[in-house]
This record gives structure tokens, sequence and C-alpha cells, in this order.
């Protein structure tokens, strides 16, 4: 089996596990009382969230990691964490303010929380296009790595902005140093939703370095050997 | 006692863009590494 052939299997297993998510907070988890039914894009929001900011902590330590050792495989999996990040960040803007027009009234505010993912997701953005804009694939590599040391460093003020800054964005209610405060039934739900979301970039940067290999193999040309 | 609010539409709408984002992507990866 090729490695795009595991990526792929492991995102088909990741969407199946997704629409069992999706049954089982639909169907099976109780509606919260105060925000009623928009309550359950918690399941989507927050696990896309905390692999958005992985996702760029990974893309930053591959990057660090590559300047000094100049592998070539470092700079694809940062490429790849890079772009399926970007996907993630995608869901998380986009849930977000359809969460927050029901229940703060509005789809969008200026606050730390909501304007440094945005931010992050510009940093996303700005890095894929780096890597489409230079030719030469050592400057590409290099180029490409400050961006992602900048996004690691962007990362702990977006998890911290809401308890440095007030802001509409509510605090943490499951990473946060006390226990959880969710009601069982609701934390093995969002568990099951992390879980999938954990699969699904396994198997989506997978398949994304894979591709990458086949580039390379075809002229596309390794920072490694620069 | 309060009502719990009516607001199943904005849930749905945010399920159906996830999956729509999530099944674009995957199809995506799928096509561009079975490029000829």
């Amino acid at each position: 089996m090729t490695l795009a052939q595991k990526g792929r299997w492991t995102t088909v297993v990741a969407l199946v596990c997704l629409a069992a998510v999706y049954v089982r907070a639909l169907a099976f988890t109780p509606v919260e009382r105060l925000q009623g039914p928009a309550q359950k894009i918690y399941y989507l929001h927050v696990p896309a969230a905390i692999w958005t900011e992985t996702a760029m902590i990974l893309v930053g330590l591959a990057s660090i990691f590559y300047l000094f050792l100049k592998d070539a495989r470092l700079d694809r999996f940062a490429e790849a964490s890079a772009e399926v990040g970007t996907v993630f960040a995608t869901i998380v803007l986009t849930t977000g303010p359809i969460w927050g027009k029901p229940i703060w009234g509005t789809w969008w505010t200026w606050d730390a929380r909501l304007t440094s993912t945005l931010l992050l997701f510009f940093l996303y953005v700005g890095y894929l296009l780096v890597r489409g804009a230079v030719r030469d694939p050592g400057l590409r590599a290099r180029y490409a790595a400050v961006l992602g040391i900048c996004g690691m460093c962007l990362v702990p003020f977006i998890h911290l902005s809401v308890f440095m800054f007030r802001t509409l964005h509510p605090q943490p209610i499951i990473l946060k140093p006390s226990a959880p405060s969710l009601p069982g039934s609701m934390l093995a739900t969002w568990l099951f939703s992390l879980a999938a979301f954990t699969l699904l970039y396994v198997g989506f940067v997978i398949q994304r370095y894979a591709l990458s290999l086949g580039r390379e193999a075809h002229g596309g040309g390794s920072p490694g050997h620069v | 006692m309060s009502e719990v609010p009516q607001n199943a539409s904005y849930m749905v709408a945010a399920y159906v863009i996830t999956a729509v984002i999530l099944v674009g992507y995957a199809v995506s990866l799928y096509r561009r590494t079975n490029k000829p």
C-alpha cells in the first residue's frame, strides 16, 4: 500500500467517524437549555479550533528543525500541516459566526480571540502564498519556515487572549486547569468529535505529504537538495 | 421557566458547511493525487 493510499483510507475512516459524531451530536446528545440547539456547534467548532492551533504549532516546530537540519521531509510535513490547518481554520471562522449570531446577537466582533484567530488564518494563507510564489525550493522552504515560526508564536496568545482581555468569546470549559464543566454525555460527544478531527488531520496530512513527494519525483524540486 | 431558544437552523447550517468543507478538501486531495 502506498503512502497516498494509507492517507486515503485513514481519511475515509475519519469521515465515517465524523458521520457517527453527527448522528450522536444531533440525535443522542441533550440540547443545552440556555443556548438551544445552536450550542451543538460546539462539537465541531472547538475540535476544529484545537487542530487549527495544533497544526500551526507543528508547522512552527518542523520549520525550526528544518532551518537547523535542512531535511526536506520536515519542509514537506510543514507544508502539508499548513494546508490542512487552513482547512480547519476555515471551519472555525465559519462555524464561529454562525454560533455567535443567535447567542451574541452579532456575526462578528473585533475582540482579541476572534481577531487573533483571523490573523492566524491570514498567516496560514500567507504561508501557502509564499510557497506558491517562490520558485527556488531552498529559498521557498526558508521563507515559509520563518512565517511558520511566526504563526507558532501567535498560538499561545490566541489561547490566552480570553484571560488577558475582556472578550465576548467565552473562556475554555474543557481546556482549563480545573475539571471540564460539561455533563458526561456532552463531554463524551465532544471527545468522540476530537478523535474524529484528529484522525482527519492525520489522514489529510499523509495524503498531502504524499502529494508533495509525487510532485518532487516529477521534477518539482526538493529543498533538501539545495 | 424559560423556553429553549429555537435556533436549530444555525446548527444545521454549521454542520452542513463543515461537511462541505471537509468532503470538498478530501475530494480535492484525491483529484490532485490522481492527476496524470
